[in-house]
């Protein structure tokens, strides 16, 4: 037993992965055959697609060229049998109108915006046609009552 | 005006069935420097009947130092300004002479002054006489119980009580040192603006930006408006205007919208810091742009709750 670990991490010592293994990975081969000409667009859809699959474990993520865009488009289901997603991987300092956030919802599904920064980390937003009154505060609220009200002001 | 002529019309072949509305009431707008004032109470009551809120500038009198109570004038945003031109409820005040129309003013409100001085000066001499007489008629009647109960007595007494109650009223004069002097605290000069209703769309000074983000901004709160929402500027949580399903003296906002055209740019950075601020303050930012055809587009952006 000791004998087959330490060759095991003997052959990792010695083939280390390649350093641009993502270049080498199938679904980034897969997006790049989408032919989107934005290479940095790319590579943060990949790490978004990375982060989807392996970090959330959600299921079915796929990826689709948006032509209006030109940009690359995730679907992905958060559960099984759960509705589908769009999310559309953007890095941080590009700009975004109205009209292309508008191109996405239009597809008809819900839709997050992921933000993802130089150093890979990332944050969604989700984006919703219409009105969409937010959450209230939650209770259970207690009416203070005079003397808090009291002692506050004289805090003040 | 045409508005009111059909009131008319219509108030001569209903009158009987059906109350006609009365014609919209027109405030007055003063304008300081480029700023839409609103200084009379009535004025300020019809606006928010309307559903503008707008912001109070002034301080009151009774309550000086403090921000938390402002009173008038009540400051209009330009898009509140331009939905009342729109509909033909304001009407610019005309401003102040620089020396004519202040000197008359001034002589106008002196002689206004003098006028009820003499008036108070009067009702208050009549009033000192009554109670010099009834002064005198307690202190010859308790002195006349305290004295003699005979006959006689009375008649006499009497007598002489006629008499002094005569001498008084030829005698009487009430100083003018005495005179109760009423200072009113309203402001006299608001009263005596005239009613102007010009109609504006000559008059109306050219003040008013033509750029598309303004007028993306005026479709917004426009649309909004109608569907009932009250908005106030949201300069504190760097949006356009704060939304609130009432009114906010009775309701927290929903709301933050940001109003942009379809094709303006903005960074993700941003959407992401407005995104942010909005769950923070637990509102809901909202993009909002003027489409092509007339509807207006709104985007909800919310925090996706994914740690």
């Amino acid at each position: 037993m000791n004998m087959s670990e330490e060759s095991d991490t003997a052959d990792v010592m010695e083939n280390p992965p390649p350093s641009n293994w993502i270049l080498h990975h199938p679904t980034y081969q897969l997006m790049k055959n989408l032919e989107v000409e934005d290479s940095e667009q790319l590579h943060t859809a990949f790490l978004v697609y990375m982060d989807l699959s392996e970090v959330r474990h959600w299921k079915e993520v796929s990826c689709v060229k948006s032509p209006e865009l030109q940009l690359v488009l995730l679907e992905a289901r958060e559960k099984e049998g759960a509705p589908v997603q769009t999310v559309l991987p953007l890095p941080v300092h590009r700009p975004l109108s109205h009209k292309s956030i508008r191109h996405v919802l239009d597809r008809g599904f819900p839709m997050l915006l992921c933000a993802v920064a130089a150093d890979s980390t990332l944050v969604y937003q989700r984006m919703t046609d219409g009105l969409v009154t937010p959450d209230p505060p939650v209770g259970p609220f207690q009416d203070l009552g005079r003397r808090q009200h009291r002692k506050r002001r004289q805090q003040r | 005006m045409r508005a009111c002529s059909q009131v008319q019309v219509m108030d001569d072949d209903f009158s009987s069935r059906r109350e006609s509305p009365p014609p919209p009431h027109v405030v007055g707008v003063s304008l300081c420097d480029s700023a839409p004032l609103l200084w009379r109470v009535e004025d300020l009551r019809s606006v928010r009947a309307q559903g503008l809120v707008g912001a109070l500038l002034g301080s009151l009198p009774r309550t000086p130092r403090q921000n938390g109570r402002l009173g008038r004038p009540l400051l209009l945003l330009p898009e509140e300004e331009r939905l009342l031109r729109e509909r033909q409820t304001a009407a610019a005040l005309p401003a102040r002479r620089q020396d004519g129309g202040g000197a008359e003013l001034v002589v106008q409100v002196e002689q206004q002054q003098e006028e009820e001085q003499q008036r108070s000066y009067e009702e208050q001499s009549i009033l000192a006489l009554e109670d010099r007489k009834s002064a005198l008629l307690r202190a010859m009647t308790s002195s006349h119980s305290g004295g003699p109960g005979s006959g006689t007595g009375t008649e006499a007494s009497d007598e002489a009580l006629r008499g002094r109650l005569e001498d008084l009223d030829r005698s009487f004069t009430f100083p003018q040192s005495a005179l109760a002097v009423q200072l009113s605290t309203a402001r006299a000069g608001l009263s005596y603006c005239p009613e102007a209703r010009a109609f504006l769309q000559a008059d109306w000074p050219i003040r008013e930006q033509h750029d598309r983000s303004w007028d993306a901004r005026y479709q917004v709160f426009r649309d909004l408006r109608g569907r009932g929402f009250y908005l106030t500027s949201a300069g504190k949580f760097g949006g356009d205007f704060l939304v609130y399903p009432g009114d906010p003296l009775r309701f927290h906002a929903h709301f933050i919208a940001i109003c942009s055209s379809l094709d303006e740019s903005v960074c993700v950075l941003d959407v992401l810091s407005a995104a942010r601020l909005g769950s923070n303050v637990k509102k809901t930012v909202l993009l909002c742009s003027p489409g092509t055809d007339g509807r207006i587009l709104y985007t909800s952006l919310q925090w996706s709750g994914m740690v």
